[in-house]
């Protein structure tokens, strides 16, 4: 089938997935755990060629995926990098991906990358940008993509909107989905002292598309979105409140620090999962 | 009120330690400087693993500190960032007692790339057919093409025989000779794994000559001033065989 448009597998199962990282690819290929769908960061696949591609192949002959981009700077006030949006491209017509995403912060400025997810000033003229940016992606790629709210440490003095309804407006004016990390709608709440649960009653529900579950640290008053624990009780309860309100939408367990064995990622994704089969059941 | 390239400009500056920073100077923006700086540690630790083990991570990533200042990212993927980490510790102060440092840097930066070039689209039957298509007068102004994933490094260092004691899983004697002669080296992917071979003087200059895009004549001239006993024949049937030499470029 390699190179074939694929049409099974063309949507995201309303379960948990988990972030696959390379430590895990063989063990994943070698014996086809039973996971609902996986997802990836897209820039580890834009090769020109090679082993990593080829695997990534066969996870997806096997398994919904997701592409989750890191690197793209959508909130730059630089030049948009097309190059980069190619090579996305590229990796979305090979793969056919479920879901492509990418995060509503920027990365580099003046020529210069930090590599980091950099939160925005929550101003009109940022969301104006964003918005332009997200829509010329859209039709770059063909296709909608959902954009993730980032975590941060920091809040610009400028900002003149709730994170919230930044993230919101996005969706609205774009027709872009979003993918709600419900850990760091927590961080966030607690760094800047913003209330959660007003948080996500901002988020028009039937733009979600997907959500994340992760771990995070603390550092003195700060918590940090590591992606290096388990995902903290506080953080279970939070997404329970989120599925209330969005009803069940794939889930994402995600770890990229101190990577753990993949059973204790499955033992994640379990725990998930009942969630979302508890938020059925009450739907139904 | 602050315009976005404002607001982004002074965050930037913020993160660079400059002095038109952000006058915001808390714990909170140390998380972003500290968090950085781990991702391009992070990501030089996994294309220079072996630089690593030899300086050890504390020398490895003030290098790589210093590294980051003097050469910045320039793209959103991590992924091809480095490729002047072995230029830049050529240059490094602290690492001058380090002479093979420099080489071994820029091996592990070929396998890299070798891991993420395109894959091949010729085979030794294939090129072996074009080749018997190209009339005899024809043969010396042929231009081949190698296979993606080939890069060829020269070293005046023992660098082979240093990656090969430093990777994952070697048990063996450990010892490396210094003084023991030149590695020319053909890096490349075999069946999807990289593979690092030492080749003679010969046939690196020829394939250098071809990789350069130099015709069939001309590389053969700098073989022979490379090894003066070079068989062209010999070094051709090798070459293809191993799928290092994939095809003729079309002109």
């Amino acid at each position: 089938m390699a190179g074939c448009a694929k049409p099974m597998n063309s949507q995201l199962p309303v379960a948990a997935g988990i972030g696959l990282r390379s430590p895990h690819v063989s063990h994943v290929l070698a014996t086809r755990p039973s996971v609902a769908w996986f997802e990836v960061h897209s820039e580890n696949y834009f090769a020109d060629g090679g082993p990593a591609l080829v695997a990534l192949e066969r996870v997806r002959a096997d398994y919904p995926l997701s592409l989750h981009g890191v690197g793209m700077s959508l909130g730059s006030t630089d030049p948009l990098d097309v190059a980069h949006v190619a090579k996305l491209r590229r990796l979305a017509d090979r793969i056919a991906p479920a879901c492509i995403s990418e995060h509503l912060c920027w990365s580099s400025v003046g020529g210069r990358h930090f590599n980091d997810l950099l939160p925005l000033p929550y101003t009109r003229e940022a969301l104006d940008h964003i918005c332009a940016r997200v829509g010329r992606v859209q039709e770059m790629l063909g296709r909608a993509i959902a954009v993730e709210n980032v975590s941060s440490y920091f809040a610009f003095p400028e900002s003149t909107l709730e994170e919230a309804a930044f993230v919101a407006a996005v969706a609205q004016r774009t027709g872009c989905k979003l993918l709600v990390d419900v850990n760091n709608i927590f961080v966030n709440a607690h760094n800047h002292g913003v209330d959660a649960e007003g948080y996500l009653a901002a988020i028009p529900p039937a733009a979600v598309a997907e959500v994340h579950l992760a771990g995070f640290s603390r550092s003195g008053s700060c918590l940090i979105d590591t992606h290096g624990a388990p995902v903290a009780a506080e953080v279970w309860t939070l997404y329970e409140r989120a599925l209330a309100r969005f009803g069940p939408v794939p889930t994402l367990i995600e770890w990229d620090t101190d990577i753990p064995e993949f059973a204790v990622l499955q033992r994640e994704a379990a725990t998930a999962q009942s969630c979302l089969e508890g938020c059925h059941a009450v739907a139904a | 009120m602050l315009s976005l390239r404002e607001s982004q400009t002074r965050f930037a500056a913020t993160l660079l330690g400059s002095a038109d920073a952000m006058d915001a100077p808390d714990e909170r923006l140390a998380v972003y400087v500290s968090t950085v700086r781990a991702n391009y540690r992070h990501a030089l630790a996994a294309t220079y693993p072996v630089v690593r083990q030899l300086v050890g991570v504390p020398f490895f990533e003030a290098a790589v500190d210093t590294y980051v200042m003097a050469v910045p990212s320039t793209g959103g993927d991590l992924n091809v960032y480095g490729d002047r980490f072995g230029e830049f510790l050529a240059g490094y102060s602290h690492a001058r007692d380090l002479a093979y440092l420099p080489d071994v840097a820029r091996v592990e930066w070929a396998v890299d790339e070798a891991n993420r070039a395109a894959d091949a689209c010729g085979t030794p039957e294939s090129l072996l057919a074009a080749l018997a298509a190209v009339p005899a007068a024809n043969v010396p102004a042929q231009r081949f093409v190698l296979d993606p994933s080939c890069r060829l490094v020269a070293t005046e260092h023992p660098v082979f025989r240093i990656w090969q004691v430093h990777q994952p899983g070697f048990d063996g004697d450990a010892t490396v000779q210094f003084g023991t002669g030149t590695d020319r080296l053909l890096v490349r992917r075999e069946n999807g794994v990289v593979v690092i071979e030492r080749v003679v003087h010969g046939d690196f200059a020829l394939l250098r000559a071809l990789d350069d895009g130099h015709d069939l004549a001309h590389a053969l001239d700098a073989a022979v001033a490379a090894d003066p006993a070079f068989d062209l024949g010999a070094a051709l049937r090798t070459h293809i065989a191993n799928r290092t030499l994939v095809g003729l470029r079309n002109e």
